[in-house]
Order: structure tokens, then C-alpha cells, then sequence
């Protein structure tokens, strides 16, 4: 069984295809890179598999169950959680009401119990609290727990997008470009948190443009042009492919 | 999800403690204890409009279905002869069940469109009460809504008793409080402000944003239906025109006002509003002009409300100690 398939997908908004037929497949415990020029429908996928937008055709099943047609909060609950390319956070919470928030599907939530905070929900809140400071430490942002989201720097506010995912304990994580706008620093330290998040048993997905984090991070990568996909395979076997030089970087380009 | 800390349960109980001793200060002065009434259901009012703030959204049915809960009392009274004991649970239920209904569609819409559709919620309850002349009365309204007796055996207190009442208004302000007030600072809450700051990654954190937002509508309208019978038992008379949008806008006003990110802010904008109100009730027909000069000056000169005044306070004082 893989741990993501992705069956004949179409996404089609209006006239446009996005992705047209993709067949792929991630498998547990792996770090699959997704590269492909701007408008290669990279992002679509993710919109598809978190449930945002609804597929054209064709079928996604996560763990052999179909969720193609299920809502955001339905796929993850079902463990596969994703981040965002641009910084989507809750920007006036506090860091860590970000993940104690993120942390929503393990709380044991109910109406009668915050009303009368019974000792169960209060237990449950300072259980959420605690889970929420050993994801901080985690991620490395556990001595700016009591900062505002908003007043964080880039690099931190993407660190933080994962830690509200990690909340969720998912068991598959896509990430939209993790290292978008970070300086090399803070690029080093977000691969580093990618592999340690790997290490705890967790499948990972991610879109990326630097060439350099996706050969040096990925296990497999899957190359999409024009919603199809033209190539997939190790770093190696993707970097030595004609076509994707030729539609990835234009025919004169050499992969770094 | 933060522990309430010391200076704002001392805040509470002083407050609390002024409402219960306020008919002794004013020496039961009938209208200064009216005054103290319409407070207590403006602060219902506003408490639970807060409420569906939370949410990031603004609702101006909620005059409406206070009425909803004022009729149901009402008729309950005249059609069933059952008296308010009866009527605030129905008309609660009533209250309940029609926002339960309503927000299905309602909570589908987004921001201005939010706006929009329950401006015509609120407009078309209202619009009901009025054509329906043989059960609602029409633009007349329904008379003679007579208050409750509560019969313990051994004493009877009838709330046609301004005092009496007063106090009756106050316990049910306080459980509205109290019932907002622990959702907010709950996981409840929690899921409510991460709605309200970005709904798109609440959804993708595994909460049924659609779910919980009717949940939170459905409440804070049961909590203002109650309120609306006790206004309806208390003033005796109730018209479509009691619950026209002026109401909600009139709430907005006071959240705006008394500040919109806690609890707190609702129930000071509420008090210190409904003061003002009165004390300008003179100028007649100017009163909504000084009314919007008080919000556009508390934007002005206070942004962030009244709740902001104890932050700003201890803002002076922790300069003065740096000096």
C-alpha cells in the first residue's frame, strides 16, 4: 500500500487545466520533492490532496482510503496535513496559542466541557499546552513561545507554519515551499527540521524551487510540466534527464 | 485558554457587587432602577453579539432574534396562558431552533456578504411581526405582556416590582456572561478566535469551521432570545419596531466602543453607553447624532475601547518606574 496515490488526477478551473492525468504515488516514511516550473501545477496538487479545492476526475487515496471528495478537516483528521506557501499563520495569537490551536484534533473538544471546565478539559487544555511546548522546543522557537505570531521574522514565521501542522500529528506532511524567501541560515536550519521530522516516522511531500534543498534533501522527486508529469526518480536519475533540462530549465541550463 | 488572573476576578466581583447593592445606592429610585434594567439587557445584547464576533463576523439579525424570543414569550403568554417561567424557556427554544435554521445558509457567507444577508435576516423578522397582524398584532404589537409571580409557598414575589425585576434581570445577565465568558476562554474560544484570524488554516488544522460557526450563532441567539423575553415581560409592550436594526447597530456600537477582543470590552461599552443614552434622552431627536459623535470620538481618541484602559494605565505606571 503507498502511503499517498494519486490516480488520473484532473484539476480543470474553467478552461484551464492544471493537471492533466497524473499518476503518481509516495510511499511511507519518504521525502518526495515536487519541482516544476511556475504554473506546472505543483501547488494544484496540494489545493487537491488537502481537500481545498474539488478534483475535475480521477481518484486520491491516502493509505488506501479514498479522500478525494472529502473537506479540509476531514483529510486532516485523517493525517494528512499540509502548510501553505505564503505565511499562514494566526497572526494575533500568541506562538503558542498558534500550536496549542493547531492542536485542535487532539484536544477531546467538547461544548459541555468548556462550559463547565470539567476537570477532563481541564486536564485536556494543559495536556494541549504541554503537547504544544515539546512541538516548540522541537521546531526551535520554544524560547519565543509568548511572542505574537505577527512580530516574528520570516524565517520564523514559516517555522511556525510547521509546528501548527505538526499539532496535528499527522502522519503524512505536505510543505509548500518551506524555504521560500529564507536566507541560507535559516534555509540549513529548515532542512535540518525536515529530516528530524522525517526521523519520527512522518511521510513527507514538498514543493520547492531551490535546486540545491531538493537534490541534497529528497529521497525520489517527481518532476510536473504543464499539470503532466514528465519525470520521477532519485536526485541522481532526475538530474541526468534531458527532458527536464529541457522544460524545467530551459534547454541550455545545467541542474546545479 | 489563559487562566483568569487576580485583577480581573477582583475587576468581576466589584462589578458584580455594584449591580446587586445598585438599587440601595439609588434608595429604589423607580427610574434610576429602569435604567439599571435596560443596562442589564443591553448587556446581554452586546455580550452575545460579541459573541458571534468572535467568529470575525457581525450579525444584524440580532435585534431580530431577540424579538423572535420576545414574541414567542409573549404569545406563549396570551394564546397558552402560561406565564415567563414558561414562555423564556420556549422562546429560548424557538430563539434556538430558527437560528439553527437560518444559519445553515447564513454561515455559508462571507464577510460583507455575512453582513448583508443578516441585515435581511433581521429585516425580514421584524417584517413578519408586522404582517402577520393576527398573531403577531401587526405594527401594534402585542400589549398587556403581563410579568411573572414566583410562588414559594411560604412568600410571593411579584415581578411587577421594579426592584424585583431588576434583580431577576440581573441573574439572567449574569448566566449570559458567565456562559460567553467561559466559551471564550475555553478551547471553545480558541476555536472561535482561530476562526476569526484565518479561517482557511483553521479548516486545514482539522476544525469543522462550518460546524462550530453555527453552533456559536445557534448559542449566542438562544442567549438572546431569553433576553428578549425578559424584555418583553418587563416592558409589557413589545412592536416589530422594538427589534428593528437601530437595536443591532445600537449593540455594535457598544462593542465598538468598549472594545472587541475581550469579554470585558461588550459589558463596559454596554454600561457606560446606555448611561450616556439616557442622560442625552432629553435632546430627543439629536440623541443618534451624539451617539455617533461618542463612537467616532472613542475611535478617535481611544482605538481599542474601553477595555484598553486598564493596559494603558499600567502602561503610564511601568514608564514612570523606568524614569
Amino acid at each position: 500500500m503507498h502511503e499517498l496515490e494519486v490516480k488520473n488526477l484532473k484539476m480543470k478551473f474553467g478552461g484551464v487545466t492544471a493537471i492533466a492525468g497524473l499518476d503518481m504515488a509516495v510511499e511511507e516514511n519518504e521525502i518526495r520533492g515536487l519541482i516544476g516550473p511556475n504554473g506546472a501545477g505543483k501547488t494544484t496538487l496540494f489545493n487537491a490532496c488537502s481537500g481545498r479545492y474539488p478534483i475535475t476526475s480521477g481518484d486520491i487515496l491516502y493509505r488506501g482510503r479514498k479522500i478525494s471528495g472529502l473537506k479540509p478537516h476531514e483529510i486532516a483528521a485523517e493525517g494528512l496535513v499540509r502548510t501553505f506557501q505564503h505565511v499562514t499563520l494566526f497572526k494575533n495569537f500568541s506562538v503558542l496559542n498558534n500550536v496549542i490551536a493547531g492542536g485542535y484534533l487532539h484536544a477531546q473538544h467538547s461544548y459541555i466541557g468548556s462550559l463547565l471546565a470539567s476537570r477532563r478539559t481541564r486536564e485536556a487544555e494543559a495536556g494541549s499546552r504541554r503537547r504544544a511546548l515539546e512541538i516548540l522546543d522541537f521546531v526551535g522557537l520554544g524560547r519565543i513561545a509568548n511572542q505574537e505570531a505577527s512580530t516574528l521574522p520570516h524565517g520564523h514565521q514559516k517555522m511556525l507554519g510547521i509546528a501548527i501542522a505538526l499539532a496535528a500529528e499527522p502522519r503524512m506532511l505536505m510543505l509548500d515551499e518551506p524555504c521560500a524567501g529564507m536566507n541560507s541560515d535559516e534555509s540549513r536550519e529548515m532542512i535540518s527540521l525536515v529530516r528530524r521530522i522525517r526521523d519520527t516516522g512522518v511521510t513527507i511531500m514538498l514543493i520547492e524551487h531551490d535546486m540545491k534543498v531538493v537534490m541534497g534533501l529528497c529521497d525520489s522527486i517527481t518532476v510536473l510540466n504543464f499539470g503532466n508529469k514528465i519525470a520521477e526518480g532519485t536526485p541522481e536519475e532526475v538530474r541526468a534527464n534531458p527532458e527536464v533540462r529541457e522544460a524545467y530549465l530551459g534547454s541550455q541550463a545545467h541542474v546545479a | 485558554m489563559t487562566e483568569i488572573d487576580l485583577p480581573h476576578r477582583i475587576a468581576w466581583g466589584a462589578l458584580l457587587l455594584v449591580a446587586l447593592l445598585a438599587p440601595i445606592i439609588v434608595g429604589f429610585d423607580p427610574y434610576l432602577t429602569h435604567v439599571g434594567i435596560i443596562i442589564a439587557f443591553n448587556v446581554a445584547l452586546a455580550t452575545t453579539l460579541w459573541m458571534i464576533w468572535s467568529l470575525g463576523v457581525i450579525s444584524f439579525a440580532h435585534a431580530g432574534f431577540m424579538g423572535v424570543g420576545a414574541y414567542a414569550s409573549a404569545l406563549v403568554l396570551h394564546k397558552l396562558g402560561l406565564s415567563m417561567w414558561f414562555g423564556l424557556w420556549i422562546g429560548a427554544m424557538v430563539c434556538g431552533a430558527l437560528a439553527l435554521f437560518i444559519s445553515l445558509p447564513l454561515m455559508r457567507t462571507r464577510a460583507v456578504y455575512f453582513f448583508m444577508a443578516s441585515w435581511a435576516v433581521g429585516e425580514v423578522i421584524k417584517r413578519n411581526f408586522a404582517y402577520f397582524k393576527d398573531f403577531f398584532g401587526g405594527w401594534d404589537g402585542i400589549f398587556d405582556i403581563k410579568p411573572p409571580v414566583l410562588d414559594l409557598m411560604f412568600v410571593q414575589i411579584d415581578f411587577a416590582n421594579r426592584t424585583a425585576y431588576y434583580y431577576l434581570a440581573l441573574l439572567f445577565v449574569s448566566l449570559t456572561v458567565w456562559v460567553v465568558y467561559r466559551i471564550n476562554s475555553s478551547r471553545t474560544g480558541m476555536i472561535y478566535w482561530a476562526i476569526h484570524e484565518n479561517e482557511l488554516l483553521a479548516a486545514h488544522t482539522g476544525i469543522n469551521v462550518f460546524r462550530h460557526k453555527v453552533i456559536c450563532f445557534t448559542i449566542a441567539c438562544t442567549l438572546v432570545g431569553i433576553t428578549g423575553a425578559l424584555y418583553a415581560h418587563y416592558q409589557t409592550y413589545i412592536s416589530p419596531k422594538s427589534f428593528d436594526i437601530w437595536k443591532s447597530e445600537f449593540a455594535l456600537v457598544h462593542l465598538i466602543v468598549g472594545g472587541l477582543t475581550t469579554v470585558g470590552g461588550p459589558v463596559a461599552g454596554a454600561i457606560s453607553l446606555t448611561i450616556v443614552d439616557e442622560v442625552l434622552r432629553a435632546s430627543g431627536y439629536f440623541r443618534t447624532i451624539f451617539f455617533g459623535v461618542v463612537l467616532i470620538a472613542s475611535v478617535l481618541l481611544l482605538p481599542g475601547g474601553l477595555e484598553t484602559i486598564p493596559r494603558r494605565i499600567r502602561a503610564i505606571f511601568q514608564r514612570d518606574s523606568h524614569k
